[in-house]
């Protein structure tokens, strides 16, 4: 019986080996590849194709893309400082959110929650929302629409919601008033502190749609100067994608210079790194938070 | 519990109804809000004719109101150019002063410029000035009224630019009987010729590619002698790169057809139906056989890259097709990686004997119905085409700084493109060329000699003018786009081996998606527009 057990659990292992090696590899390959693309001299990636070792080693790629470290830097900037602004201010409205949301004695709280689960199900779609920023809050241009949009998830408050529910006992609302405790309070001394792992996964979900994000950039932001990071990126790479479409019938000459296939990888190099040395670091707490909130929520 | 099992219910019953009511007030809200948006510019478009009335009655000397400062917001596709604020800052003293306006310019990127440019004109947002083009969809754009008709702010705010643009442009650009567009006055040819290795051919004294068969037997050679070369440069979008190639060199008339539809240059007004016809499976036939005799690659459909870089680095000999100007751009490079290497280059024009320089829409620039100073904003677009200081600033940057006129008057870079700010028109300002103030590069030379050949033979394009309107097959189109890829592609890439099945394959499928709707909506509306025109 033991022994049978011990068999099955053991080729369970195997197999669950198996499948992750074999999964981490289909991960890591593509990344080698751009590895080893920004490290090839750009002919000989047309003429040979992407190899996994380099066959003619170049440092042209890294070289262009250092040509302008300013932009680069820029684009680094303003993606810090509304990924930091942002989740900090995100955290804030989201914990007090849910806080409210969680408190029994808060009379229209279902009417509230509905409201903003409603908006989950029901959104008005692409050009209501950039008529929306554009011509009722005039954003367009704005470093504000890089951080106001992302602010109020309602999937995140909903989460917040239920963290707090469950991690703190409602009687600690009452015990805290009779201390003497205002609701503001009780919310920043004793809702807070007790709900820190939520608060990690709630701030990690951010803090990683704010680094990720290109959509607003791509919408939003006309100046070259306020572009985020990831919209950098892509704009840069897309921008050879477009003339290679553009084909033969528009007859429009770019004057700019495209950037080669080795420039492209290299600049995916420089700008995905610093978030891969960050990830395993932050990825504990990750795990942890999330899968406390999901027990009880 | 009786009570409340009802209660529960009607709360049910209320709930789905309030959420299919909001599902219908969705689906319901874009056209709703659309419609009152266009009465609201109707409105305001009304509000603003009657006071241009009275301005032209109290200023009609003046011509222009000038008296309110106002900001203008230019609109151009692409990425901008480094230099671009002290650009916009030395346009704004010299606008400033002449018109009492400033200018912002602004740039989509070419990152899904297309949506972007779509939010750009359905959102209501105030813009003055953007660019359009037969590739931008200028035609379908005015037809459903996002553009302003300019007809009556012409004399008044531009009377140079009026004067200065060719009556026939001016017809030409029209939509149903308005213009809504400035054309662009520089002529250009956009059509295609071969593009091949010269120092190759001489070497394996191979025929010079004129018409197709030659062409073939060129690309064969190469095969033969440079086993490892690819013949034929391609990438995954074979209908441009071979089957709108293939069909223009059967003088089809202008643009690329949509929906199989064919329309000889020669008899504009017998549209027919290409797809399923004996010349369509001759064009399958020959591409099949290109394909069996190695010339096309077989993973075609798989590349993304340019068709030009392979042709720089040596890995491929020929281009189907690419027009004077990009054969010159690849030339240059290839030039300056290997000055050994030479490319040959013969319009499609000499062999089917005209050639077609590029409509009118091609490049523009439109007022968009939501701007708030149409009139400045033309007057504005006045000065970026007709005046000498406004013009090369923005076309070329600052001389000195940013290009150097030579000796003979010809452009040059200072430095190099990666390290200047502003390369030749780094604006992307194609639509406001003023042929009397354009300064060329040296190298450009070669598409001058190219263009003048071509002008012994020019015909005008017949087709550009032409505005389609899907409203009517919207679905059935973006059905047959799907069938199309799945199923023409291969065949078009000489893939399938059974081509006569392929073809009925594939006419089965697109039967299923609506064709016959579609070229029937679509020829009639051809029909109507070649009346119109007298052709």
């Amino acid at each position: 019986m033991q022994i049978q057990k011990d068999k099955y659990t053991r080729m369970l292992h195997a197999i669950a080996y198996v499948v992750i090696i074999g999964l981490s590899v289909a991960c890591l390959l593509p990344f080698l590849l751009i590895i080893s693309a920004s490290l090839t001299s750009n002919e000989s990636i047309i003429r040979d194709g992407y190899h996994l070792i380099p066959k003619q080693f170049s440092l042209e790629g890294y070289k262009t893309v250092f040509i302008f470290p300013d932009e680069v830097l820029r684009a680094y900037t303003v993606t810090i400082i509304s990924t930091v602004v942002g989740t900090t201010l995100g955290l804030f409205f989201m914990t007090m959110a849910g806080y409210v949301l969680a408190r029994k004695d808060f009379k229209y709280r279902n009417t509230f929650s509905f409201y903003i689960y409603f908006t989950t199900l029901f959104g008005g779609g692409l050009v209501p929302w950039y008529i929306m920023i554009t011509k009722y809050l005039g954003l367009l241009d704005s470093y504000a629409v890089l951080v106001l949009p992302g602010l109020m998830t309602p999937f995140l408050i909903i989460l917040m919601k239920n963290f707090i529910k469950s991690a703190v006992p409602e009687e600690l609302f009452d015990s805290g008033k009779i201390d003497g405790a205002g609701d503001f309070r009780i919310y920043w001394q004793i809702v807070l502190k007790l709900s820190m792992p939520g608060i990690a996964t709630v701030g990690l979900f951010l803090a990683l749609y704010y680094w990720n994000d290109w959509f607003t950039s791509s919408l939003f932001i006309n100046d070259t100067h306020k572009y985020q990071l990831q919209f950098y990126l892509y704009n840069v790479i897309n921008s050879a994608q477009f003339i290679a479409q553009m084909g033969a019938g528009t007859g429009v000459s770019l004057a700019t210079e495209v950037p080669a296939e080795s420039t492209k990888m290299a600049m995916a190099i420089v700008v995905t790194g610093p978030i891969l040395f960050l990830y395993p670091f932050v990825q504990r707490y990750f795990v942890k938070g999330l899968t406390i909130g999901a027990v009880k929520g | 519990m009786q009570m409340n099992k009802l209660r529960g219910k009607s709360m049910s019953i209320l709930l789905t109804s309030v959420l299919s009511l909001t599902l219908l007030a969705g689906c319901g809200g874009n056209s709703n809000s659309a419609n009152k948006e266009n009465a609201a510019v109707k409105e305001s478009n009304n509000g603003g004719n009657t006071a241009k009335s009275t301005n032209v009655g109290t200023e009609e000397k003046t011509g222009l109101d000038t008296s309110k400062k106002v900001e203008l917001q230019f609109y151009m596709l692409g990425d901008a150019p480094k230099d671009l604020s002290s650009i916009e800052a030395e346009i704004n003293k010299m606008a400033e002063e002449d018109l009492n306006a400033t200018v912002k310019f602004n740039y989509t990127t070419w990152t899904d410029w297309d949506q972007k440019y779509k939010l750009l004109l359905s959102s209501g947002q105030s813009i003055d000035l953007i660019f359009t083009a037969d590739w931008t969809q200028y035609q379908a754009y005015a037809k459903k009224g996002a553009f302003l008709a300019i007809d009556d702010l012409l004399p008044t705010a531009a009377p140079t630019l009026q004067q200065f643009v060719p009556q026939d442009m001016w017809e030409a650009v029209k939509i149903n009987g308005k213009i809504y567009t400035v054309p662009a006055t520089y002529k250009e040819y956009v059509t295609n010729g071969f593009v091949w290795r010269e120092d190759l051919r001489k070497k394996y004294n191979l025929p010079q590619p004129t018409d197709l068969a030659s062409y073939e037997a060129y690309m064969e050679g190469i095969k033969k002698n440079e086993p490892k070369m690819l013949p034929l440069s391609l990438n995954s979008n074979v209908r441009e790169n071979l089957h709108d190639a293939y069909t223009s060199l059967n003088a089809m008339v202008g643009g690329p057809l949509p929906y199989g539809i064919g329309i000889k240059y020669s008899d504009p007004s017998k549209a027919y139906q290409y797809w399923g016809s004996d010349e369509h499976k001759e064009e399958l036939l020959t591409m099949r056989r290109w394909q069996e005799k190695g010339l096309i690659s077989k993973n075609v459909l798989n590349v993304k890259d340019t068709i030009q870089d392979p042709l720089i680095v040596g890995k491929a000999a020929t281009i189907f097709a690419d027009n004077p100007t990009r054969f010159n751009d690849t030339l240059m490079k290839l030039k300056a990686a290997h000055p050994d290497w030479e490319l040959g280059y013969y319009p499609y024009g000499k062999m089917i004997g005209y050639a077609t320089p590029v409509h009118p829409i091609h490049n523009g620039f439109s007022i968009p119905k939501n701007s708030k100073n149409p009139e400045r904003a033309l007057a504005f677009y006045e000065k970026m085409v007709m005046d000498k200081r406004y013009n090369q600033l923005t076309q070329y940057g600052v001389e000195g700084k940013n290009y150097k006129v030579d000796a003979d008057g010809y452009y040059e870079l200072i430095g190099d493109a990666s390290k200047n700010g502003f390369t030749r028109e780094g604006m992307n300002g194609w639509a406001w060329r003023n042929p009397e103030f354009m300064i060329f590069d040296k190298s450009y030379d070669g598409v001058k000699e190219i263009f003048a050949e071509l002008d012994k033979i020019q015909k005008p394009d017949i087709f550009t003018g032409f505005a389609e309107d899907y409203t009517s097959y919207q679905a059935e189109k973006a059905a047959l786009e799907q069938v199309e890829k799945q199923y023409l592609y291969p065949l078009q890439a000489g893939l399938v081996e059974d081509v006569d099945a392929g073809i009925v394959t594939f006419m089965e499928k697109a039967k299923q998606a609506g064709l016959e709707k579609i070229q029937t909506e679509y020829i009639k509306q051809w029909n109507a527009y070649v009346q119109e025109k007298g052709l």
